[in-house]
């Protein structure tokens, strides 16, 4: 294709090599794996591979294989403990969650602000959680509606063992704003 | 007594000029000769010495630095980078150790340095010292004001106390929103296979940054790490870059 | 007294003080002849004159030392990590007084035709490093180790309470340079405040002497044949970085509210801060309408304000306001230029909209954590 369109050129132009010079230089060059990637092109790239290689290396160094984190899972006693109405908070400073009783049942909320990580206060007198880092304001339920803060308090698992007992399970966390606060583990129905 | 002794084989051999030099030539080989001096050139235009035009405040953050240094080396002799011992020994540093204000001069010392690296800056800036052909030590001094707040930044955490646990808190948490990289920025969601995330709280830039997915022992360390030696080792090369740079650009801006 | 603190309270109300500021400031730093114009006639280039020194000098520490009566005052001034602020207020006024002093004395020399103050006549005008130089490196060293000396040994630094996790202090601030991100924050997301604008910070610092094309003006200082580039610097350098850091440090407190700096730090202090989206106030107040469940139909609204503000407006300032700008820049360093700027603004424009309107977010999409 390209062969045809250069003798058309070529023709049209009086100033070029004859369209037969050309075809006879292809013959004569046809194109190699070999002259294509020249023994330079190679070590250029095998250098650049080490070099990705070495620096992905690096990079993955960053990242254990193992943590040694405190346990994410804690009994918290049973339903009863539990006052309607009230934000317990019994379990801030051990391990950072409230409980909270309403008439449908029990959740539990992460005293992580959505917004950078600090520790809302529960003011009882207002009834809600106040960031004192930026500002944002969270109802009871977690919904945030004032300050910085993007989107609701999370919620973690909570279940029933079989003993009674509520369990809290802080690796698995149900936001609002994804619609997962339905999920029947979020909130202990009693 | 000292003329003798500035004759002596022994004092010529350090300072090769000898004696108080005097002579125009002999005060123009102290800089030559000396490796200190030589980052300076031997002459210089006459408002390069005025302080109201200089302000003194790129030689005063380096000066700083230094002090920074060396206050530095000698905090790491006490100071263990774990959450048992950091605000411990951070106490006895103040009150166990004789003439415990090394800390203080750390501490304050920082502050300083953000202050006058930000005036030499600023000087910088007013007398269009930025424009060619200095364009690029500009570039360099910006990434050295960036080098100078991240090492203030990570040495803040070091006291393991409430200032500096919730500093680095809201800090590290920004990392997280970081767009692509984070697993709560935007983009995030987007760098997943099916149900499976790339991008999650075990393997972003936050996580990087503080070694775990919780603030805890790995981050300390990974504080205390990049602020003792990365940071330094960082910030030394592109000093060394900026400096030479001054030099060949034709030293001290002048008016052409 | 008790009247003057509460002038002082009343006027650092952040829409107040930073009103004030802007309507001010170009007037004192004159971008553009218009407003240099206004500049003379009105005098106010008189502020970089030594006896203007000397008053503002007078005026701050009197403020100073008459503040530190107040408890409420001292409390925040004399707090270990806000007294370099201290410092850096005076010393970011003084030199920005001594650049300006020496830039219109440069400026008036160039109008009466007389050489520069720092004109040299090289060769014959060079002075040697050793020992004009070096002497005052000397002096200048003893002087600062001998200050950082004294500053330590008079003040420790300081400790806090161990780290607690789940317990943050109230108010919960970041080191005092980095106040001016954590105010940004509050009307940003944090990959906005956190993690793009301080990367655009950087980046368009050090973009300045390829975006700035004007050749002269280096090696003195000088003011009237700078007046934007010196202008636009000293608006972001002084007003949205360091006035920031200072709103931060002195003026927010519990729960991160607005106090005077003379009030008490009341933690129960109450603010109506329900905020909004855009989304919500075309939806909802204008139209009457529920919210769409379609995130697209949702946001087009914010989408196309963003979409006007940073595609339409720049080729429409290139043809109006901005037009010898565009032809001195020409149109790649005019883009780059005029992007930075409209996102510095956002700045400023966010704060209005919040404090005026309570809207929250032009765009809001959290399912994705896409909220500017």
């Amino acid at each position: 294709m390209a062969e045809i369109k250069n003798k058309e050129s070529a023709t049209k132009d009086p100033g070029r090599r004859p369209p037969a010079a050309l075809s006879k230089t292809k013959t004569v060059e046809p194109i190699t794996r070999r002259s294509f990637f020249s023994w330079l092109t190679i070590g250029w790239f095998a250098f650049a591979a080490a070099t990705g290689a070495f620096f992905t290396m690096m990079l993955r160094f960053f990242f254990p294989n193992v943590l040694f984190e405190p346990v994410q899972t804690f009994r918290a006693g049973f339903p009863d403990d539990y006052t309607v109405g009230e934000v317990d908070l019994r379990w801030k400073d051990k391990y950072g969650v409230w409980i909270i009783r309403n008439e449908e049942g029990i959740y539990v909320l992460s005293t992580v602000c959505t917004h950078l990580g600090c520790t809302p206060n529960w003011l009882v007198s207002e009834q809600k959680f106040k960031c004192p880092c930026h500002g944002s304001g969270f109802y009871k339920s977690g919904i945030n509606f004032e300050g910085p803060a993007p989107r609701p308090l999370e919620r973690f698992k909570i279940t029933l063992a079989d003993d009674g007992q509520i369990i809290v399970d802080k690796t698995i966390k149900f936001q609002q704003e994804k619609g997962q606060w339905n999920d029947p583990e979020a909130i202990l129905s009693v | 007594m000292m003329d003798k002794f500035r004759n002596t084989q022994f004092y010529k051999s350090i300072f090769r000029g000898g004696g108080v030099p005097k002579s125009r030539r002999q005060r123009m080989m102290v800089v030559l000769n000396s490796v200190f001096l030589h980052l300076h050139p031997v002459r210089l235009p006459k408002h390069a010495v005025k302080l109201k035009f200089t302000w003194c405040m790129g030689g005063l953050s380096f000066f700083i630095f230094l002090v920074l240094t060396i206050s530095g080396i000698l905090l790491m002799f006490y100071y263990r980078p774990t959450i048992e011992y950091a605000y411990t020994d951070i106490i006895d540093l103040a009150e166990q150790v004789p003439f415990g204000i090394m800390r203080e001069i750390h501490r304050w010392g920082a502050h300083a340095m953000v202050i006058t690296v930000w005036l030499h800056m600023f000087r910088v800036f007013m007398t269009g010292s930025y424009k060619p052909p200095r364009e690029f030590n500009w570039v360099v001094g910006v990434l050295l004001l960036f080098l100078t707040l991240l090492l203030s930044f990570t040495g803040y955490l070091l006291p393991w106390d409430q200032l500096a646990i919730w500093a680095i808190t809201v800090g590290s948490n920004m990392a997280r929103a970081t767009p692509f990289l984070g697993h709560e920025g935007p983009g995030a969601a987007l760098l997943a296979i099916g149900d499976i995330n790339f991008v999650t709280m075990g393997s972003d830039v936050r996580f990087a940054l503080i070694g775990g997915r919780f603030m805890g022992e790995a981050a300390l360390l990974r504080f205390y790490v990049l602020h003792c030696v990365g940071l330094p080792f960082i910030i030394m090369i592109f000093m060394a870059i900026h400096f030479w740079r001054i030099r060949k650009d034709g030293g001290i801006s002048t008016p052409v | 007294m008790e009247s003057f603190k509460h002038l002082i309270d009343t006027i650092s109300n952040p829409t107040i003080l930073f009103t004030a500021t802007f309507l001010i400031f170009f007037f004192i730093f004159p971008i553009n002849d218009w407003f240099d114009k206004w500049n003379r006639r009105l005098k106010l280039y008189g502020l970089w004159s030594k006896k203007s020194m000397l008053i503002v000098t007078f005026i701050m520490v009197a403020f100073y030392i008459v503040g530190l009566s107040d408890p409420d005052f001292r409390l925040i001034m004399l707090k270990p990590d806000n007294v370099p602020i201290s410092g850096l207020i005076y010393l970011v006024y003084f030199f920005t007084w001594l650049s300006m002093h020496q830039a219109y004395e440069n400026d008036a020399r160039i109008e009466r035709g007389e050489p520069l103050d720092e004109q040299y006549d090289a060769p014959n005008d060079k002075v040697l490093v050793w020992p004009d130089l070096v002497y005052i490196e000397f002096i200048s060293l003893i002087l600062c180790s001998a200050f950082l000396l004294i500053w330590s040994i008079s003040l420790p630094a300081p400790i806090e309470e161990p780290a607690n996790p789940t317990e943050s202090p109230n108010p919960a601030k970041a080191p005092w340079y980095f106040l001016g991100l954590q105010e940004m924050l509050v009307y940003f997301d944090p990959w906005m405040a956190g993690v793009v604008l301080p990367m655009l910070i950087i980046v368009g610092l050090m973009a300045i002497p390829y975006l700035d094309n004007e050749r002269s003006g280096s090696g003195y200082y000088s003011f009237k044949n700078r007046k934007l580039s010196i202008g636009l610097f000293m608006f972001g350098w002084l007003v949205l970085w360091n006035m920031l850091i200072i709103v931060g440090t002195i003026l927010r407190g519990p729960n991160w509210n607005f106090f005077g700096p003379f009030e008490y730090w009341d933690i129960h202090k109450l603010e109506a801060l329900t905020n909004i989206n855009f989304s919500e106030f075309v939806y909802i107040k204008w139209l009457n309408t529920g919210l769409p469940d379609n995130i697209i139909l949702r946001e087009i609204w914010g989408l196309l304000v963003l979409l006007g503000y940073f595609l339409i407006l720049p080729p429409l300032l290139a043809k109006t306001a901005l037009k010898k700008l565009f032809a001195r820049l020409g149109s790649f360093r005019y883009s780059i230029f005029i992007v930075l700027i409209l996102i510095a603004l956002t700045l400023p424009m966010k704060m209005y909209l919040r404090w005026i309107f309570n809207l929250k977010y032009i765009v809001s999409i959290p399912e994705y954590f896409f909220n500017f």
